[in-house]
């Protein structure tokens, strides 16, 4: 039996309908971590489900673990039992295995492009950054001398906490160290990275809805995971009037389009209101759904062969 | 230790801070005052400085006089346009504390910490 349709009607159902659902949810918001993990665990569980598809449309009669055989053969990797079970490969065999492989490369490829490109922008900043800007072992971040209020972070290899005079000024020191430890968080959760991966899926199925709501979601729950580190260390309202004296301070001219400015209100909101965590049940579901999730299309494969 | 680009900024931080072009021996001489450092070291650095594109220079008799190129203000200002400036691409490389909005959200914000401080009072 060709499981393609079912491999083809599961990645419908994980590109489509999957996150429509998750936006409609409540938790994401009160279990960020968790939601991220969920968009990465549908992410990736897509990407197999393409990849299985296009290999059991090219060879629709081959079981897969018949053809990996083959591939090791056909790589001289012969084990005791390839020698006799292992046929030859033939053209629609070698065409099975490339298709499949060249979606998964074609991901990971934009990954590694996604992560060396964000390192290169990065390093180029930081060289003028620490010309420029003055060292503050006391808040252990770089001070730029500019009139905007403004706070921002460069994640990774030698990172750095960058305020700018301007927001020095405007924030009492409690919201000032509310606003660093956002800012550290986000270095210590290596969240460039978590972006990088919704960056490079979305660069692939780039009309998808799992892609571009997974790409905006990401960004508004690292956010939010950021925001409840520095909640840990700060009061809810210094991290809330925080950053209602940063927006307020740089406001965009009237007309001016504003970069998904209502994440902002969204996320002041859910400072300002505690909201629970989910209930113990749910969140154990949720995150073994998000751990099971990138299997399921392997099954599709498998079972009804075995049956 | 202090690394070349520690000496880098320190050379260029005095150069903005003077306002004026300056030799490497004022240079050189000024940092004297708070430690010992060989002219040829700071000589050396200042010329990269220059080869970087951070500097330029004129003659004046036998020595080169160094002006940075741009102000610090005019370089701060290019990175901030570089963080926060309205690319799709920026989450990549740099996360803000909050981004852009207009008016109508920021009253929104502000509606928001009223609303909640009411219910504190209460």
């Amino acid at each position: 039996m060709n499981a393609a349709p079912a491999l083809l009607g599961y990645a419908a159902g994980v590109g489509f309908l999957a996150p429509r659902l998750l936006l409609r949810s409540a938790w994401p918001h009160r279990a960020p971590a968790l939601a991220v993990a969920v968009w990465h665990g549908l992410t990736v569980s897509f990407t197999i489900a393409v990849a299985l598809a296009a290999y059991h449309l090219a060879a629709p009669t081959e079981h897969l673990h018949a053809d990996l055989i083959a591939v090791l053969h056909s790589c001289g990797l012969t084990t005791a039992t390839a020698t006799t079970a292992a046929p030859d490969p033939t053209v629609a065999d070698r065409l099975a295995i490339t298709l499949p492989l060249s979606v998964v490369l074609l991901v990971l490829g934009c990954f590694v492009f996604e992560v060396l490109r964000g390192r290169r922008t990065r390093s180029r900043h930081r060289e003028v950054l620490d010309m420029v800007g003055r060292r503050s072992p006391h808040l252990c971040a770089t001070v730029l001398e500019h009139d905007r209020p403004a706070a921002y972070c460069l994640p990774g290899h030698q990172p750095r906490v960058v305020i700018t005079a301007g927001a020095l000024r405007l924030l009492s020191p409690g919201q000032l160290e509310a606003v660093l430890e956002h800012e550290r968080s986000h270095i210590a959760g290596r969240h460039h990275l978590v972006m990088a991966a919704t960056q490079a899926f979305a660069r692939v199925f780039r009309r998808l809805p799992l892609a571009r709501h997974g790409k905006e979601q990401t960004s508004v729950l690292l956010e939010m995971i950021a925001d409840d580190r520095a909640l840990r260390r700060r009061s809810r309202e210094e991290l809330a009037t925080a950053m209602y004296e940063m927006a307020a301070a740089k406001a965009a001219p009237v007309g001016a389009f504003a970069v998904g400015g209502p994440s902002a209100v969204v996320r002041m909101r859910r400072v300002l209101a505690p909201q629970r965590r989910p209930h113990v049940a749910l969140r154990g579901t949720v995150a073994a759904a998000a751990a099971v999730v990138p299997v399921i299309p392997l099954l599709f494969g498998c079972v009804p062969t075995l049956g | 230790m202090r690394r070349l680009g520690d000496l880098e900024a320190e050379i260029m931080d005095r150069l903005w801070r003077w306002q004026r072009p300056a030799t490497v021996r004022e240079v050189v001489d000024d940092i004297n005052e708070e430690r010992p450092l060989a002219y040829t070291t700071v000589m050396t650095v200042t010329n990269i400085l220059y080869n970087k594109g951070w500097l330029l220079r004129t003659k004046q008799g036998r020595a080169w006089l160094y002006t940075p190129v741009r102000s610090r203000e005019e370089y701060a200002a290019a990175l901030m346009e570089d963080a926060l400036g309205a690319s799709e691409d920026r989450p990549v490389a740099l996360a803000h504390f909050v981004q852009q909005m207009d008016p109508d959200e920021i009253s929104a914000l502000r509606e928001a910490l009223r609303t909640v401080g009411r219910r504190a009072e209460s």
